[in-house]
């Protein structure tokens, strides 16, 4: 019965706007109900960016070196005044044997130690090289790498004799382009951007839909005389407008508080994100054809399209450094497209003729997710 | 009695009656893991550079070919257009370029010091600052090739330099992998209490059934309970199935106790249940419950030093740490796992986790109510 009604409604045409209209009225209405709702969307994505903004900061600071200075001569005492004058490094002396250093390590109070051999002095003096060693509490890995080339480099630059210069081949002159001062808040603000609008556009939809089927109000709206595409259209379409909202919002908080910069075009980055928008919403629609309770929607959701965004887009680990498969796999992400996009476009102020090829691999994936999507919802609509 | 097990088994039907759940249940830890695994390393490889040589002399090729055979770089584009450098880091290329002067090789030779320019793209600063050390790295070694051979004696014998020998202890390799486990042991921990816990009682206010559960003589912590033990059960045999993955699939060495990593997982996973009951008490839906306990999520993860090392965030943030109870059973976990702690070195951290979890639980019980407002 439902099948000849659909066919019939198929050749009266398209959707109607109307209808469209009102449905996402209710939605609209059904989402601003609720002030708790409003403060999930709009007050949470902002505390996330204020914290990532401030606290991502991997620049390590403030090590407690534990100094075993065998030596105890001019140039040990020298050496370690060197790591003192560091940002980097808190050195203190430790009377200590190395098998003691372990304990330290246990109980936290150094994460690295540096032990400065007995004939450090005349090694230093009488030949070219001098050595010393250090050992790193390597429970952090990455810290513990960032932590040894700390130490390289104030070993580097050590001289014995004051004001010396190291005898040296090449110098290095660094320079840094689009963020001279490696704020990685400039790194952040566009990848808050890429997880907001993809939770709010998979992972909130495709709840919203679920809901309607665990309630039993899904079959009311099939039975009304709404056609399915429109139910469908009329529910997303607040939530595009409210992911939107709060991607503007969290551009002009990273640009005023931030200072964020945005170099290139508004136009490019509103079209290639509504092309991102659109992608997320065939993933949380193709999602909800799937679930039929909200709990099993948001695993779901959250496996397939929140992950995804924070582990393997680049939003946060390199992708250059996964394994090959995965990388493989990143090609499948739409966020990793998009966040080449929005850094470009704000930081670098790149334009179509520099990001054409990430642009058309997420039309390629909004073209394949959305008829994906359109596909399954028109057969769980049909049985 | 007979009561509280009635609804007891009431929980676990429901439970372990939604099979695409219980599913989703097993499966997405694994994913978490694996993905986890892998993925996630701030280890910066393979950066993509571009070459920029003036000078073409043999030195020039020597210094080119010291970068392209590490793992940190890949040499992506050699052009002679110093100006192209900007157009290729906006279009994503590249990440990094060296500019040899022409009169490298010459001024080299004559030991006059050639600088030689290295340009990074500064938008992801951690690569960045790791680009610019490794290009440092490279030199190092270069100057270390070039230093013994007879035409550089001169210099040799005036360098008095200090070189390091490095040992990492507890993960001498660097292994991400020994890092992550132990944090994703934790976040499963967080998650299927928090979120499930939270979905699963507002789930009945949402549908309507809360009325029907108030009306019956149930008292309070026996709903409680019935309502906790479903998901307490579920997160030890998903923290067992974890572990045995991580140490049997990833080979992470487990130095510590089991014993103690059962004993104060259990006192976190109460916080975690405390946590649920207070969101459901505070939230409507369904979707308000789960965005809400996810956030909280995210921002105890941020905030536990598990992605960022404490000790870097400013200060205000710093103190907020102190009340986030992942933050001291993240240490607790990682020290068990990778160093073999044992309790007489985690008091200073089982001490405030205790308690506030303690707080969290009473007060959460406290703020549960078992009628309609």
């Amino acid at each position: 019965m439902r099948f000849v009604r659909t066919k019939i409604q198929q050749m009266k045409g398209a959707v109607n706007p109307g209808r469209i209209r009102a449905l996402a009225k209710k939605e609209f209405f059904h989402i601003i109900y609720d002030p708790r709702t409003l403060v999930v969307l709009f007050l949470l994505p902002l505390v996330q960016l204020i914290m990532l903004g401030y606290a991502m900061n991997l620049e390590i600071q403030h090590v407690d070196l534990a100094v075993v200075d065998y030596s105890n001569s001019r140039l040990s005492r020298k050496l370690t005044r060197a790591f003192a004058a560091s940002p980097f490094f808190r050195p203190f002396v430790f009377e200590g044997g190395p098998e003691e250093i372990e304990d330290l390590f246990l109980r936290r109070k150094a994460q690295a130690a540096l032990i400065i051999p007995h004939d450090f002095d005349r090694q230093m003096l009488r030949n070219p090289f001098g050595k010393v060693q250090i050992i790193v509490d390597a429970a952090d890995p990455n810290a513990a790498g960032i932590i040894r080339s700390y130490c390289q480099r104030v070993i580097a630059s050590f001289q014995p004799e004051a004001g010396a210069k190291r005898p040296w081949l090449v110098d290095l002159a660094g320079s840094i382009y689009f963020n001279p001062d490696l704020k990685s808040s400039y790194f952040f603000v566009p990848g808050i951007m890429a997880l907001i609008l993809m939770m709010i556009s998979s992972l909130l939809t495709s709840v919203a839909i679920a809901r309607e089927k665990e309630m039993g109000t899904m079959e009311q709206l099939l039975v009304s005389p709404v056609r399915a595409p429109e139910i469908i259209i009329g529910k997303v379409l607040p939530y595009i407008g409210f992911g939107l909202m709060d991607a503007g919002i969290i551009l002009l908080v990273g640009m005023v508080l931030f200072g964020v910069p945005f170099q290139g075009s508004f136009l490019l980055l509103v079209l290639l994100t509504l092309l991102y928008v659109l992608v997320g919403l065939s993933l949380g629609i193709f999602i909800s054809t799937l679930a039929r309770t909200q709990q099993v929607a948001m695993m779901m959701a959250n496996v397939a399209t929140v992950l995804p965004v924070i582990l393997l887009s680049g939003l946060i680990f390199p992708i250059a450094s996964m394994p090959q498969l995965l990388q493989y796999l990143t090609y499948l992400i739409p966020a990793k497209y998009y966040l080449l996009i929005v850094r470009g476009i704000l930081l670098k102020g790149s334009g179509l003729m520099h990001l054409w090829v990430p642009a058309l691999f997420l039309g390629i994936l909004a073209l394949w997710f959305m008829g994906n999507a359109i596909r399954r919802f028109k057969m769980t609509v049909e049985d | 009695m007979r009561v509280l097990l009635a609804v007891i088994h009431k929980e676990f039907l429901q439970v372990f009656r939604d099979r695409p759940m219980l599913a989703i249940l097993f499966l997405v830890p694994f994913v978490q893991l694996f993905v986890f695994a892998y993925a996630v390393t701030n280890e910066v490889k393979h950066i993509s550079l571009m070459v920029v040589d003036f000078d073409r002399s043999q030195e020039s090729r020597k210094l080119i070919d010291h970068f392209v055979k590490t793992e940190q770089f890949d040499l992506k584009i050699v052009s002679d257009n110093v100006f192209r450098i900007r157009d290729e880091m906006k279009a994503w290329h590249v990440q990094a370029a060296l500019v040899i002067p022409p009169d490298f090789s010459e001024k080299l030779v004559r030991k006059q010091r050639p600088q030689v320019g290295f340009i990074i793209d500064g938008v992801d600063g951690n690569a960045g600052i790791m680009a610019l050390a490794y290009a440092r790295g490279v030199l190092e070694r270069f100057h270390a090739e070039l230093l013994p051979t007879p035409q550089y004696a001169s210099l040799l014998r005036q360098t008095h330099q200090a070189i390091v020998e490095d040992r990492m202890w507890f993960n001498p390799d660097l292994s991400s992998q020994q890092y992550m486990v132990p944090g994703i042991v934790v976040t499963i921990l967080t998650i299927i209490p928090l979120m499930l816990t939270a979905m699963g009682i507002v789930k009945e206010k949402e549908i309507g059934t809360m009325e029907q559960l108030m009306v019956t003589p149930i008292r309070k912590w026996e709903l409680i309970l019935a309502k906790i033990l479903p998901f307490l059960i579920l997160a030890y045999v998903e923290l067992s199935l974890v572990m045995a993955a991580g140490v049997l699939y990833f080979q992470i060495p487990m130095q510590g106790s089991y014993l103690l990593l059962a004993l104060l997982s259990f006192i976190y996973l109460f916080a975690m249940l405390g946590m649920g009951i207070f969101v459901s008490t505070v939230t409507q839906t369904q979707q308000q419950a789960m965005f809400v306990a996810w956030f909280s999520m995210v921002v105890m993860l941020l905030l536990s030093g598990f992605f960022i090392p404490i000790a870097n965030m400013p200060d205000v943030l710093q103190k907020i740490t102190y009340l986030n109870p992942m933050r001291y059973f993240m240490s607790i976990i990682r020290d068990i796992f990778q160093k073999g702690s044992s309790l007489q070195h985690l008091w200073g951290d089982v001490l405030p986790m205790s308690t506030f979890c303690l707080l969290i639980f009473g007060f959460s019980i406290a703020k549960f109510q078992k009628r309609i407002q």
